[in-house]
């Protein structure tokens, strides 16, 4: 008798003495989803749409709110900390993308070679990703701290006391420097995994051809890992738009002195926390920081396609 | 069915439990009540304290089994919270509705809660235990604007200001007379920034609500419904900050500086005075023991005349399913007998009418421990809670803002202090 070919739960019915194939219910597939759909629901789906509709609301920790229009919205327009967190998380954006997208390559170039004891530096290089990033944060404290490590290097070496935690610009570059450090690895990795789809026969020609190293990095290495670039763009990008802890825990909670270094995401926990938290206010904040990471993506994304074009 | 219809279905229930999940998980409000306090003292009762099982389990579990003893049925759970981030655990819970049945609050953070619905009317519910306490305790936990009081008083605290002696010799200062008043404060501070080449600051923090208040400050009008620091003496008193800060005076990270970290800068002995609490001596000892051997305890600076009275409250959960035990554990642990015997196992003071009198509190026995002790108990008598009960989380941001600013020269004492006051008055007018 021959097999007649059905799928697992098909329509067919096995017929002819073969053991008959049940039709499935009408709520099968419902019941194969609904673990995905529970959790997409509950954790995504359900806190972004009451977000979003507690940002028309004067909502409070402890008070449901009324209605309010778009009165957080425009709030937000006469905020000053508002503006000064934008600042912030565009400048963060500016200063971690670019070394965060050309560091691990050079890293990744560096630790693809096989020589003894690499492995040992990809470990380490890997270590800080890891790392809880409070640990890591308060290490960096102690370290950049008007009587830390580095200050008195800098004092043996001539130099005065840097104000790595006390100078609002100085913070940010530092909290920036820890981002950087700390992303290193993670990006590192991804770009491990591109480098071993670039043709070796491609170097081997330019090599040839009487290029350079610098030349066949710029030439063949470059290009073959643009997307790649793109993607670690977009991820660090999106990330770097979206810091807080290293910020609060190298700037406090008030975000640096006056609240010079307040992130977008800094001013959300701010306004939203606490017994007196606007809920109402941060939601709005959120909504906001949502839009302009989401646009900041597209634009990533479409500079790619450009530069395909 | 179709599988139209059944689709259509299935998207209406979604939506239903969707809509049902939103209107369940709004945040609490007005729903406490203060009924159900008579009634059998049985069930479990969960107890919160604020930052008290690291060193004080033993006298807890004491507590909780007497009380466990004393009423058959019961039993109590208690859990413990770290000091820092103690507000939004309990704005977690009480969103989520988990708020613990007996909860360890300080004024400010029991106005919200109160306000909310979610603190029971003590007076109310428990009013015949009011003569056990002090009228000024008592009167402590009464908040703004509503009738009632929303937690049973418990311990007090002046809030010592600790010195370091070594320090103070080294800048030429005499460690026998610590300042007592915000003008020889300044002086010294100078002194010390000045003879030590920038290199130990006096302080490690800028001014709280706190200083203003003990400076002389008017902080609120009389109906508490306007903030008015940003009076002659409040911009006096941050235009000589000012001076400190650009003078060295002051910690170089003092504006970003929290309660720990500036605890850290006084352990690691590079600044010379901070404010903290009996449970700190305990600290120094075990981690810098440098610092122990010369470190000294001082009333805080005020030019007031009555120093500044930290106190701590219970309050009962008003939706706890088992109040009538939570009222009484509530009783049980801010007794007399319980706050006499807690006084006696680190530097707080009892709020209980009488206990103030007690030998413990006003005889000498010519140690340090006991004149601090003394000192500390007859400056109670005087003391008042500087800090306003409304004053959020929020507005302590603004104002900590607007001080890092003036301090830093972008905005005049006079403006930064004005638009503090605006904004505070803005976000208590919204909230």
């Amino acid at each position: 008798m021959g097999m007649r070919k059905s799928a697992p739960g098909g329509r067919a019915r096995e017929r002819g003495g073969g053991t008959a194939i049940r039709p499935h219910l009408p709520t099968s597939p419902w019941l194969f989803l609904a673990p995905g759909l529970l959790v997409v629901g509950g954790f995504s789906l359900y806190p972004f749409v009451s977000t979003v509709a507690h940002s028309f609301t004067d909502a409070r920790t402890l008070t449901v709110g009324q209605f309010t229009g778009g009165a957080n919205y425009q709030e937000m327009l006469h905020d000053p900390m508002f503006w000064t967190g934008l600042r912030n998380s565009a400048l963060y954006v500016l200063g971690v993308v670019p070394p965060l997208v050309v560091l691990p390559l050079l890293l990744a170039l560096l630790v693809r070679r096989s020589v003894p004891g690499i492995a040992f530096f990809r470990a380490a290089f890997y270590l800080p990703v890891v790392a809880s990033v409070v640990v890591v944060g308060l290490i960096w404290v102690w370290l950049l701290d008007d009587r830390g490590l580095i200050n008195a290097l800098l004092g043996v070496l001539g130099f005065g006391r840097a104000g790595f935690l006390s100078d609002p610009w100085l913070l940010l570059l530092s909290a920036m420097a820890v981002t950087v450090w700390k992303g290193l690895g993670y990006y590192m990795i991804i770009y491990l995994a591109a480098l071993t789809q670039v043709p070796r026969e491609l170097h081997e020609a330019c090599a040839v051809d009487g290029a350079g190293a610098v030349r066949r990095f710029l030439t063949v290495t470059v290009p073959a890992v643009r997307s790649t670039m793109v993607l670690v763009a977009a991820l660090s990008a999106v990330n770097a738009f979206k810091v807080f802890s290293e910020v609060y825990l190298m700037a406090g909670a008030t975000g640096g002195p006056g609240g010079e270094d307040t992130t977008l995401v800094m001013l959300v926990q701010q306004a939203g926390t606490g017994l007196g938290g606007r809920v109402g206010y941060a939601s709005a904040l959120s909504v906001v920081v949502f839009v302009l990471t989401l646009g900041l993506m597209l634009l990533v994304l479409r500079a790619n396609r450009g530069e395909d074009r | 069915m179709p599988r139209d219809s059944r689709r259509r279905l299935v998207a209406h229930a979604v939506l239903a439990a969707s809509a049902l999940a939103l209107s369940a998980c709004g945040a609490p409000g007005g729903g406490g009540g203060d009924g159900g306090v008579e009634g059998k003292v049985t069930g479990q009762v969960t107890f919160q304290t604020w930052n008290l099982k690291a060193r004080f389990q033993k006298y807890f579990d004491g507590v909780i089994r007497d009380f466990e003893k004393k009423y058959p049925g019961t039993e109590v759970k208690w859990v413990d919270q770290p000091a820092e981030g103690y507000p939004q655990k309990l704005s977690a819970d009480a969103a989520a509705g988990t708020l613990p049945d007996v909860v360890n609050v300080s004024p400010d953070l029991a106005y919200p809660l109160a306000k909310a619905g979610l603190a029971l009317d003590i007076d109310k519910a428990a009013g015949k235990y009011r003569t056990e306490y002090l009228d000024g305790a008592w009167k402590s936990q009464e908040m703004p604007g509503m009738p009632g009081v929303y937690a049973f008083p418990w311990y007090l605290n002046t809030g010592p200001m600790f010195y370091n002696k070594a320090l103070f010799r080294q800048a030429g200062l005499d460690p026998a007379k610590p300042p007592t008043t915000y003008d020889a404060l300044f002086a010294d501070a100078l002194t010390m920034a000045r003879n030590s080449g920038r290199k130990i600051a006096m302080l490690a923090g800028t001014p709280s609500i706190e200083d203003f208040g003990r400076y002389g400050v008017r902080l609120m009008d009389d109906r508490g419904t306007a903030f008015t620091f940003n009076e002659p003496k409040g911009v006096r008193l941050l235009t000589r900050y000012k001076e400190l800060y650009a003078a060295g005076a002051l910690d170089p990270q003092a504006l970003t500086a929290v309660a720990e970290s500036a605890g850290r800068k006084f352990e690691q002995q590079s600044v010379a005075m901070n404010p903290g609490s009996a449970l700190d001596l305990e600290t120094f000892k075990r981690d810098a023991p440098g610092l122990y051997k010369n470190v000294g305890i001082t009333d805080a600076v005020n030019n007031t005349g009555k120093a500044n009275m930290y106190v701590q409250g219970l309050m009962v959960n008003a939706q706890s399913k088992v109040k009538p035990a939570a009222v009484a554990f509530a009783h049980f642990v801010t007794d007399r007998q319980r706050q006499m015997a807690f006084a006696r196992q680190v530097t707080v003071f009892p709020s209980t009418q009488g206990a103030l009198d007690d030998p413990y509190f006003t005889k000498q026995d010519g140690t340090d421990a006991t004149r601090v002790r003394v000192a500390a108990a007859k400056s109670l008598k005087t003391a008042v809670n500087y800090t306003p009960v409304v004053l959020s989380d929020q507005m302590k941001t603004v104002l900590r803002n607007a001080v890092a600013r003036a301090l830093q020269g972008k905005q005049s004492p006079q403006a930064a202090l004005d638009s503090a006051v605006a904004e505070c008055d803005r976000l208590l007018k919204t909230g």
